[in-house]
């Protein structure tokens, strides 16, 4: 188990190493001149070369990288161009408010996508078994940022029992804090709501066919006991697994979402970084990205093992 | 083909998903030649109108006809999807076909580049790009384009892969045949319904994704008419003129239901067991 484990976390490891690669490659070599790119052509030649000197913008690249990674491994990431504070609390910050968003909006999608994919897969065949797959059919399909904009009309303009938009921040209002992610974490979760239900109906479909299901039955257990304890346990593991790449999408969706309700997350820090041209933030906040969707991953593999014996060997 | 088109009758889903391809393809057509008002006209007086007979959807905040934009703005979805999904597509496929036949190394790093760039959300990805090549449309069709090599890359491996070990293939290979004419005369005529729906299902990514990046800004430019930019200048005037955040976002999702419920309905019909991917 922990040799499955630590293959796993090591696979991970050299995967970070290689994104950092790409990030400083696309962010720091192939726009040719990154101080040129952060001030723009009208720049002068003076301050050019003062910013090149501040980020070290005219060392060679592989000592430029070094040095990057150094920062990351010891949390000092420099300090942000447009913001002229440190990065790393800049972005952590910003994480206050969008792993809150995101956790929410799992937690949301998980409670609603189990039980109906569980109804769809019960119902097979019925008229309920439609509805709810034409449901996740539309919740594929509905862009997330426009839910947001029509839950916004309807919460915010129609009834005005939400804000519209914006956040009092967890300390100056922990009540009004909470009330200014619903909407948000509400049009985040759609789509992860749709798929995660069919995941869950085509996984208890495969496992209430089982033989250990029909003996159950045969054995006179109660059918919310053959649904829940038998059928339902053995489904939750392809559940896991998508419940993890779902997060890591639901991080970037974030981007989004964030920019719709004018929430201070990362994803706006992201937004606002590209608007200034702030490579220094940019790199940062896509490799931490990475690095929570990595960290998803395995935390995935760990429920994994946790739920189900087999990989433990077969790894 | 006769017995698709008989199959085809009884499956809804795939006749509903028609239906809406139809429709928005027809309205990006008509828009070529004709659109209830020039989309550029600016009228400052007539600005922020509910529907009305004269404009059925009503006018946006420089007095423009909603629905002539949205008209043009197909064009430009189908446009942004075919170009990427096209690209992404012929580079996937052939990569991924080169790993099937070749094996060994090829295989082992086609795999990890892919999995490295699963690593990224697809949103960063395009915004890494655009923020370094700028916005503009044809930057974020390369942005989706990039993303959409991984994808078919893997399903053209996987399907490739299963066609290698069968009898045909190996008959094939016993008369002589080389890897390159084995892959284009049995392999890739075998695997092409999976592509197919693959495609379909990308498109409807692709949709969802230049709808995104536009309404972030980082997609086409104004004054190009594109339904997340409609989207992101409709949210300002929200309480103005509540209905014209209503519109483009509406047009978006019936063009990917329609593409989503056709790639689906296509793998009902061509192939019942095909695996697809999902990826957002």
């Amino acid at each position: 188990m922990l040799d499955f484990l630590s293959r796993r976390f090591a696979a991970a490891l050299v995967t970070l190493a290689l994104a950092t690669v790409v990030v400083f490659a696309v962010v720091e070599v192939l726009p040719g001149d990154p101080a040129l790119v952060m001030l723009g052509t009208e720049a002068r030649p003076d301050t050019l070369a003062a910013l090149r000197a501040q980020y070290g913008f005219d060392q060679p690249l592989p000592v430029r990288y070094l040095h990057w990674i150094g920062g990351l491994l010891s949390f000092d990431l420099g300090n942000s161009h447009a913001y002229g504070t440190p990065v790393a609390k800049l972005i952590g910050d910003r994480l206050a408010v969008t792993l809150p968003l995101g956790a929410l909006a799992l937690s949301w999608a998980v409670l609603v996508a189990v039980p109906l994919g569980v109804l769809a897969a019960w119902k097979h065949g019925t008229a309920g078994d439609w509805g709810v797959m034409g449901f996740t059919q539309i919740g594929i399909s509905v862009p997330n940022f426009w839910f947001g904009i029509v839950l916004v009309l309807l919460f915010a303009v129609t009834w005005q029992v939400f804000p519209s938009g914006g956040f009092p921040g967890w300390r100056q209002d922990p009540r009004g804090s909470v009330v200014a992610l619903v909407l948000p974490a509400l049009a985040l979760s759609l789509s992860e709501i749709a798929i995660l239900t069919r995941v869950t109906r085509s996984a208890m479909l495969d496992t209430l066919r089982e033989d250990y299901v029909r003996t159950a039955r045969a054995k006179g257990a109660p059918e919310r006991v053959v649904l829940f304890r038998h059928a339902l346990r053995n489904a939750l593991i392809p559940v896991t697994t998508v419940a993890g790449l779902i997060a890591g999408f639901l991080i970037a969706g974030a981007v989004i979402i964030e920019s719709v309700f004018r929430l201070p997350g990362v994803g706006q820090l992201v937004y606002d970084s590209i608007n200034n041209r702030d490579l220094v933030v940019i790199k940062n906040v896509v490799v931490l990205f990475t690095i929570l969707v990595l960290a998803v991953n395995l935390l995935v593999d760990v429920a994994y093992v946790l739920l189900d014996p087999r990989p433990r060997v077969a790894a | 083909m006769s017995g698709f088109i008989a199959r085809s009758r009884r499956h809804v889903g795939f006749q509903i998903g028609a239906v809406l391809l139809l429709l928005f393809v027809g309205t990006a057509l008509v828009s070529l030649v004709w659109t209830p008002f020039p989309v550029d006209e600016l009228r400052m007086r007539y600005k922020l109108l509910p529907s009305s007979p004269q404009n059925l959807l009503g006018t946006d905040h420089l007095g423009r006809d909603v629905l002539s934009r949205i008209m043009v703005g197909a064009q430009t979805s189908i446009a942004v999807g075919l170009i990427s999904v096209g690209i992404g597509m012929s580079l996937g496929v052939a990569l991924g076909a080169w790993a099937a036949a070749r094996g060994g190394w090829v295989d082992e790093a086609l795999s990890r580049t892919s999995d490295l760039i699963f690593a990224f959300p697809a949103v960063l990805i395009a915004i890494l790009v655009t923020s370094v090549l700028g916005a503009s449309a044809r930057n974020a069709i390369l942005a989706i384009a990039i993303f959409n090599i991984p994808v078919f890359a893997r399903v053209t491996r996987g399907a490739a892969l299963a066609m290698w070990s069968r009898d045909f293939v190996r008959a094939a290979t016993a008369l002589g045949q080389g890897p390159f004419g084995i892959t284009w005369r049995h392999i890739l005529p075998n695997i092409a319904s999976v592509l197919i729906v693959q495609a379909t299902i990308q498109f409807a990514v692709a949709i969802l994704a230049e709808a995104g990046l536009s309404y972030l800004g980082l997609g086409a430019q104004p004054p190009v008419p594109s339904w997340g930019r409609m989207l992101r200048d409709a949210q300002t005037y929200i309480f103005q003129a509540p209905e014209l955040a209503l519109w483009p976002g509406l047009a978006v999702a019936l063009a990917v239901l329609g593409l989503n419920m056709l790639g689906d309905g296509l793998r009902d019909l061509l192939d019942p067991r095909l695996r697809l991917m999902r990826v957002g």
